[in-house]
């Protein structure tokens, strides 16, 4: 049982190192990323740090999560997800009056419709991510901005305080990252979707030619990713109680370098949940150690960008050997 | 560079051979081609043309003999050499962009360009040289998207000349065309001829070659077996000399019971452009065969049952409950499974491992509400590669690292034992197999007859057209020729693909 499960949770994706290697390898860098620094930066390894860095993982970390699945079936990336995040805040702060568990539903309802819509473009009639989610960015800002008539929206009752909740002294987000990359994970690995996905991601033209629903499979990755996003749009909004049209920040940009730290593969059919939450630890790990020893925003942005870099030409290189 | 003598051969080849990876492709081939010659290259698929075309135009180099052009030993290192050496290749694969000017393609790629462009200077050339191949009515100045594929082939020919091409090599050039573009491109190779220089026709379409060239050479397994004057020659002729013994099959060598009630029926079916009404039923338990060479629209009766041509209409039946065309989910659900000639963009997932491949198409049934059962998958791919005949330690391995042998089981293998499938359409099922690889597939495919299912294939290779097709209908140029149930041999096939019998 243990060789079958194995077989089936190879995503195949190295062929001169099997995926086990590849994934050992990230951890012992991961590690020596966590040790070396706490040698030598003394506050590093005390509780409060550790929650700072997974706090600060967590808002990124669900949205990535999501993405990874729009990655994987070959739909690239999605660069409307800080519009959508900000629409969502904005009805989930201006449903609150109906109580949280309304508003909660009506902002992953927008979540998922919103991104559900893009995907189904993508999937049946072909249109190229990049092009139709700059589109939908600017469309959807431009409806936020008008929803909101340029202002803040603040909330009409404090029920969204809760999720603010911090049990074990963790915030409620980190345990949704958690949660969701389990779910994430599982749908993957183990349903016929996430099969689809990875085969979707694999080789479009061979899955539309074997007849399999690359429509159908492309919405349905979309619209998690779509749920992923409207849960940190709602982090967002309870986090800073008010929303405005710029609330969604650099979300767009920090989530795909999650994904792409997570070694997903940016053209389809490899990659995991898992691999993105390490990529989200990891940013936000070295974030951490570079605030610790005094280093700018700045370079801590400059930092994350040689990693992705970095990532991407390992992994670039790796499967283009692959395919020859 | 010297002239050629007065009448002396422009192109003298000698002894010319190559082989790929120890396979020889060309084993010895010689001929020469005198200037303001029309030279046909006549085989049959595997016979060394396409290589030899490649060693001319400086994108293969031969392993032995050498190439002679206007007296004068050529390395062609490349098809810059090629073009600088006089040589200019014109093949089916247009090399000519559509958005660009037609002066603009001639320029393109052309040595001799200065580095500031005279337009002028280059358009008053350009006209000249239209003029000289009869094409008065093409403007330099029109984009050639405006004109259509033969015209396009054309304005190729005529770049080919502006680059002071003495050899002007034609691969397949007509083998999209309609008959009257053909007319206008024989008309203008005629008039390139007569200019003196020469030129070298590789086509399927022996009529044409017949018609067209003043010289034949035949190849047959990578040798020249026959060189003459195309005069006085007929199709028949020539293909004897292309198949050399033909393989025959003796009459009602097999009978296999067929099932009329679980047949596809094909009524019809266009793909404009491309496939002009065919009609066909193909009863369950015999295999099909369409035989038919590029552009015949073999290929394409497939892909439109498939769903993947978006403009095909006609209508189709498979077990009497229609089969929606131009979408590849609904065709599936409806029973047909496709399996492509271009294994690796449009078949497998050649990074994913071969146990995934072969249940890629059955994963609904081999889970419960969606939730994929890992021993399940497991036993149903084990099973698979156990009747396919693959080697079940390779299940893991991507299926790109396989053999192409390999491949093709694992392709084939995911259409069978699937109680969805009843309908096999396969393109060129053993292209890229080696000789046991291809017996294993043919036997697959016969199983999967005997088992109830439609098998349909279309193939450009006579000898798995006989062997394998119990029918075997014969396609040109997008239409039904012939329909041969028992005895039937090569060289009838051939007349059928290559447009002889309206010769004969």
């Amino acid at each position: 049982m243990t060789a079958e499960t194995g077989a089936v949770a190879a995503d195949g994706s190295a062929r001169r190192w099997p995926p086990r290697v590849v994934t050992a390898g990230l951890a012992v860098i991961l590690l020596a990323l966590l040790l070396i620094p706490a040698v030598t930066t003394p506050r590093f390894l005390t509780l409060d740090n550790a929650r700072a860095i997974l706090a600060s993982a967590a808002f990124v970390g669900i949205t990535s999560v999501g993405a990874t699945m729009v990655m994987i079936a070959g739909s690239g990336v999605s660069l409307a997800t800080s519009q959508i995040a900000t629409v969502v805040a904005m009805f989930f702060l201006g449903t609150q009056h109906l109580g949280l568990g309304a508003a909660l539903l009506i902002a992953l309802a927008a979540g998922v419709a919103l991104n559900a819509f893009q995907g189904a473009v993508i999937g049946y009639w072909k249109a190229d991510p990049i092009v139709l989610t700059i589109a939908g960015g600017f469309a959807i800002g431009g409806a936020a901005t008008w929803f909101s008539g340029g202002t803040t929206v603040y909330p009409g009752a404090r029920g969204f305080e809760v999720l603010n909740a911090t049990p074990l002294g963790l915030p409620l987000a980190v345990y949704v990252l958690l949660a969701v990359t389990v779910v994430v994970e599982w749908t993957l690995r183990r349903t016929t979707a996430g099969r689809q996905m990875y085969l979707v991601g694999e080789n479009r033209a061979a899955a539309r030619a074997a007849g399999l629903p690359v429509g159908r499979v492309t919405v349905l990755a979309w619209a998690v990713s779509g749920a992923c996003v409207a849960l940190t749009g709602v982090f967002l909004a309870s986090f800073t109680t008010s929303a405005t049209v710029t609330l969604g920040g650099t979300l767009t940009l920090d989530a795909i370098a999650a994904v792409l730290v997570g070694g997903t593969a940016i053209s389809g059919g490899h990659g995991s949940a898992v691999r993105t939450l390490g990529g989200a630890v990891l940013i936000s790990v070295i974030s951490d150690v570079l605030l610790l020893r005094g280093y700018s925003t700045g370079v801590q942005i400059l930092v994350k960008g040689v990693l992705v870099l970095t990532v991407v030409l390992v992994v670039h290189v790796r499967s283009g050997r692959g395919r020859r | 560079m010297s002239q050629p003598e007065r009448g002396g051969p422009l192109l003298r080849v000698e002894g010319l051979a190559h082989a790929f990876n120890g396979v020889p492709a060309v084993q010895q081939v010689s001929f020469t081609v005198g200037a303001g010659q029309i030279h046909g290259l006549c085989g049959h698929n595997g016979a060394g043309k396409s290589t030899v075309v490649k060693m001319l135009s400086g994108q293969l180099a031969p392993d032995r003999g050498r190439i002679v052009i206007g007296g004068e030993t050529v390395e062609l290192r490349g098809r810059q050499a090629a073009q600088r050496a006089g040589v200019a290749l014109v093949d089916q694969e247009l090399s000519v962009v559509p958005a660009l000017t037609v002066l603009d393609n001639m320029l393109l790629g052309d040595l001799g360009v200065p580095f500031v462009n005279r337009r002028r200077a280059a358009a008053a050339r350009c006209r000249r040289i239209l003029d000289d191949l009869g094409l008065e009515r093409i403007d330099p100045d029109q984009p050639l998207s405006a004109l259509g594929i033969g015209e396009r082939q054309l304005v190729e020919i005529a770049k080919a000349l502006g680059q002071n091409a003495r050899l002007v090599i034609l691969d397949e050039p007509t083998a999209t065309f309609s008959d009257a573009e053909s007319r206008h491109v024989f008309a203008a190779i005629r008039r390139v001829a007569a200019t003196g220089c020469s030129v070298v026709f590789v086509s399927h379409r022996l009529a044409e070659v017949l018609d067209l060239c003043d010289v034949v050479t035949v190849l047959r397994d990578g040798r020249d077996v026959a060189t003459g004057p195309a005069a006085g020659l007929t199709v028949d002729e020539l293909i004897t000399r292309m198949l050399g013994e033909t393989s025959h099959r003796p009459s009602a060598a097999r009978g296999p019971a067929q099932d009329p009630a679980h047949a596809l029926r094909i009524e019809n079916l266009r793909v404009p452009g491309r496939l002009g009404g065919f009609t066909l039923t193909a009863p369950a338990g015999r295999v099909h065969a369409l035989a038919g060479q590029l552009g015949s629209g073999a290929s394409d009766v497939l892909r439109a049952l498939a769903g993947l041509h978006p403009g095909a209409t006609g209508t189709a039946e498979l077990r009497g409950r229609p089969v929606p065309l131009r979408d590849p989910v609904r065709a599936a659900r409806g029973g047909v499974a496709f399996v492509s000639g271009d294994r690796k963009s449009e078949g497998l997932f050649l990074g994913k491992p071969s146990a995934w491949n072969l249940v890629a198409t059955r994963l609904p049934a081999l889970g419960r509400a969606g939730v994929l059962r890992p021993g399940h998958e497991r036993r149903a791919a084990r099973a698979l590669a156990e009747r396919s005949g693959l080697p079940g330690e390779r299940l893991d391995d991507p299926v790109g690292t396989l053999s192409g042998g390999n491949q093709q089981k694992v392709f084939v293998g995911r259409c069978l034992e699937n109680a969805d499938v009843l309908a096999l359409l396969l393109d060129e099922p053993t292209r890229g197999v080696d000789v046991g690889g291809r017996a294993a597939i043919h036997r697959l495919l016969r199983q999967a007859a005997d088992s109830g299912l439609v098998v349909i294939f279309a193939s450009t290779e006579l000898e798995e057209l006989l062997e394998l097709g119990d029918v075997i209908v014969t396609m040109r140029d997008g239409r039904m020729v012939g329909r041969h149930e028992g005895d039937v041999d090569g060289a009838l096939l051939m007349r059928d693909m290559t447009g002889g019998a309206e010769h004969a």
